[in-house]
């Protein structure tokens, strides 16, 4: 052979080979993930999502996942789900939550229903600012999850299945990139999905249903209907819920004072709420207002789960509640009836939403 | 080596003394800032921190001080008008926070004579339900009472000691809005938007000349008048007309 064909047969070799190569990282590069479109209701201002975090049909399965894995707490005992129960609307039924080793937290575990509409802040004290931040605070909660995350992501990285579908969600080439923002943007992604706008309020907003005696009394009671011009209502007391507890989702994601202890000082509040974020001591002793959707099933309530039912909720509020100087102006004694204590309570559980509770898509 | 150093820093000065004397009269769009005062009895309102006199004999700790603008508008000299924002809500409820809103929008440079908002939520806006408007906007902060009431215009929120025992235990609560209350805030005052020494525009309003306007005191004891939500806006006219009333605009 001469030394020139010695050279073109390398070259043909060098140029296969490249091709090769080429071919392989096309195929070895992950396909992008599929942009998945989450229905939302007309009568909901749209949910704003975080350009660097769409929902995909790879990131929504991933965060279902791991929302109800144990894989995320140190010793493998407790999910997302162990405190956020699709049956209880994605609360626990506990007074304040049980995490690892059986150890109580300090507050009540909220639902999540519709929480990818509350864009403002996260938590009872507001402490986190999106879902993507959020769901970094439980896994290293020694209360909650116990987990650390340095260890967390070498389990998750050393893992058969969950590697390959964090590559897969977030176009990761290599393994070393996957990192605890991807675990909070799946579950994120996961809990933007849980949507409830099924209830026999929206029912009967849209023309699809009526209120019973009872429901229409309490639905009067607590959108003020007493002020109306329309007569039909006039002499009934207001009940002021929706200043704060105000439609689609039945919070303003506002903090408040409403009441729940005295306070001759505004020291004197045993869980400052709010003012840990703040500093500031009139933040003393305020939460975030909560959305009343599912309402019925998300017992026990307030943020320390001090009332057992709807029943002590109306009670308190019927009362006037207890005095602090930062309790809000709108809280005070109703002059509510049995009777019309019962109907605000019938009207509460109108808010129920049995089809999303049941929702397969949100089971595991 | 040393001349040019000096050369350099005449240049420099030069430079910097040409900077100051005719910086370029800007043609452009002037970035132009709005400030919204909020005050009682014509001192800074201080939310929950301060306790303020009503001209009663009672006492008072503001929670809330809020009202939409509708319809932000400079007017020209040559009576042209330059339309700033289509709706604003202007909110004090914090109490680590001044009581300073600002606003800044992109104005064209020239010469003016007035600047004008519609107090509220404009009808064709009031007409619309938030589901229509983005979640982060203006008309989705949960103002919207219900479908007949619509959006509450001003809220005005207090507790108030009214037996001076040191407990303010009278919350006070005035929600106000009506397309029939919609009002038109006109000032006139002459000024020069060129980006050179603009004038800083800030429109106050005081809480205390809303409730009182010396003569006249809206009277906070009677349980009649402690609060007024959505339908029994007759309470409130008389509130909302002072507030109506009372704005000011400085230019500094
Ligand atoms: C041990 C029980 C427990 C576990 C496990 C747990 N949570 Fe929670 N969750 C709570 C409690 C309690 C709160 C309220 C805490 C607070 O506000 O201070 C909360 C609050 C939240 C909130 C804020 C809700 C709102 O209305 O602001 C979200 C979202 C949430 N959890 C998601 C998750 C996710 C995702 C996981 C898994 C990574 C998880 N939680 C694990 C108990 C738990
Ligand atoms: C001033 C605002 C405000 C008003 C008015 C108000 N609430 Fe609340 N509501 C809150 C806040 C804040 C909490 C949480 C308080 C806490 O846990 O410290 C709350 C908690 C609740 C809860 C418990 C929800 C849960 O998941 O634990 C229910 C139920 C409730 N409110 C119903 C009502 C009803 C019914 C009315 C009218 C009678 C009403 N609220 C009036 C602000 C308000």
């Amino acid at each position: 052979m001469s030394s020139s064909s010695v050279f073109v047969v390398r070259r043909i070799l060098y140029n296969s080979w490249c091709f090769a190569l080429v071919l392989c990282v096309a195929s070895c590069q992950p396909s992008p993930p599929v942009t998945q479109l989450i229905p939302e209701p007309e009568k909901f201002a749209k949910i704003i999502y975080p350009p660097d975090n769409p929902t995909t049909r790879e990131g929504l399965a991933l965060g279902k996942r791991l929302f109800y894995d144990p894989i995320l707490s140190a010793d493998s005992t407790i999910s997302c789900s162990t405190c956020h129960l699709p049956e209880l609307a994605f609360t626990d039924g506990r007074k304040v939550s049980k995490g690892i080793g059986g150890r109580t937290g300090k507050r009540n575990s909220p639902g999540l229903v519709n929480i990818g509409y509350l864009h403002k802040t996260l938590f009872w004290d507001g402490r986190a600012d999106d879902l993507e931040s959020q769901a970094l605070h439980p896994v290293a909660d020694p209360n909650e999850m116990g987990g650390d995350w340095p260890l967390l992501i070498s389990k998750l990285r050393r893992h058969p299945d969950y590697m390959p579908a964090f590559r897969r969600a977030f176009g990761l080439s290599d393994d070393r990139e996957l990192s605890p923002d991807h675990v909070g943007k799946a579950l994120a992604q996961f809990q933007r999905s849980l949507i409830s706008s099924d209830s026999k309020y929206d029912k009967v907003e849209r023309g699809e249903a009526v209120y019973t005696e009872t429901e229409r009394l309490g639905h009067a009671i607590f959108f003020d209907l007493a002020d109306e011009p329309d007569p039909e209502f006039h002499g009934l007391p207001t009940g002021e819920c929706a200043h704060c507890h105000i439609p689609p989702h039945f919070t303003n994601q506002k903090f408040f004072n409403n009441g729940l202890d005295e306070a001759d000082s505004l020291e004197d509040f045993k869980d400052i709420g709010r003012a840990l974020v703040t500093g500031s001591v009139y933040d003393n002793g305020t939460f975030r207002t909560p959305g009343l959707r599912n309402v019925a099933l998300t017992a026990p309530y307030m943020h320390d789960g001090r009332f057992e039912n709807l029943y002590d909720v109306v009670a308190h509020y019927n009362s006037g509640g207890h005095y602090a100087e930062n309790r809000n102006a709108n809280i005070f004694e109703l002059g509510l009836s049995n009777d019309q204590a019962e109907a605000l309570v019938a009207f509460l559980h109108t808010l129920t939403d049995s089809s999303f509770v049941n929702n397969p898509d949100y089971r595991q | 080596m040393k001349y040019l150093s000096l050369i350099a820093l005449f240049a420099l000065l030069f430079f910097a003394a040409c900077q100051d004397d005719d910086d370029p009269v800007q043609t452009g769009d002037i970035a132009t800032t709005i400030q919204f005062r909020a005050e009682y009895d014509d001192t800074d309102l201080a939310i929950q921190s301060a306790t303020y006199a009503y001209p009663t004999g009672a006492e008072l700790k503001a929670t809330l001080f809020q009202y939409y603008v509708s319809d932000l508008t400079l007017i020209a000299a040559d009576s042209s008008e330059v339309e700033l924002s289509e709706i604003e809500l202007i909110r004090y409820d914090d109490a680590t926070a001044d009581n300073i809103e600002e606003r800044t929008y992109d104005v064209p440079a020239g010469d003016y004579i007035g600047l004008r908002f519609g107090l509220g939520v404009k009808p064709e806006l009031n007409a619309l339900d938030p589901n229509n408007f983005a979640a982060d906007d203006p008309l989705n902060e949960n103002e919207f009472w219900n479908s007949t009431a619509r959006y509450v215009f001003a809220k005005i929120e207090a507790n108030a000691d009214l037996e001076n025992d040191g407990t303010f235990d009278t919350g006070l609560s005035y929600h106000m809005g009506s397309d029939a209350l919609y009002s038109i805030v006109t000032f006139t005052g002459s000024f020069t938007l060129d980006g050179d020494n603009d004038p800083q525009l800030i429109v106050t309003s005081d809480v205390l000349k809303a409730l009182s306007d010396g003569m006249d005191t809206f009277d906070i004891a009677d349980p009649e008048k402690q609060r007024v939500h959505g339908g029994n806006q007759a309470v409130a006219t008389e509130i909302w007309e002072r507030l109506a009333g009372q704005f000011e605009l400085l230019i500094q």
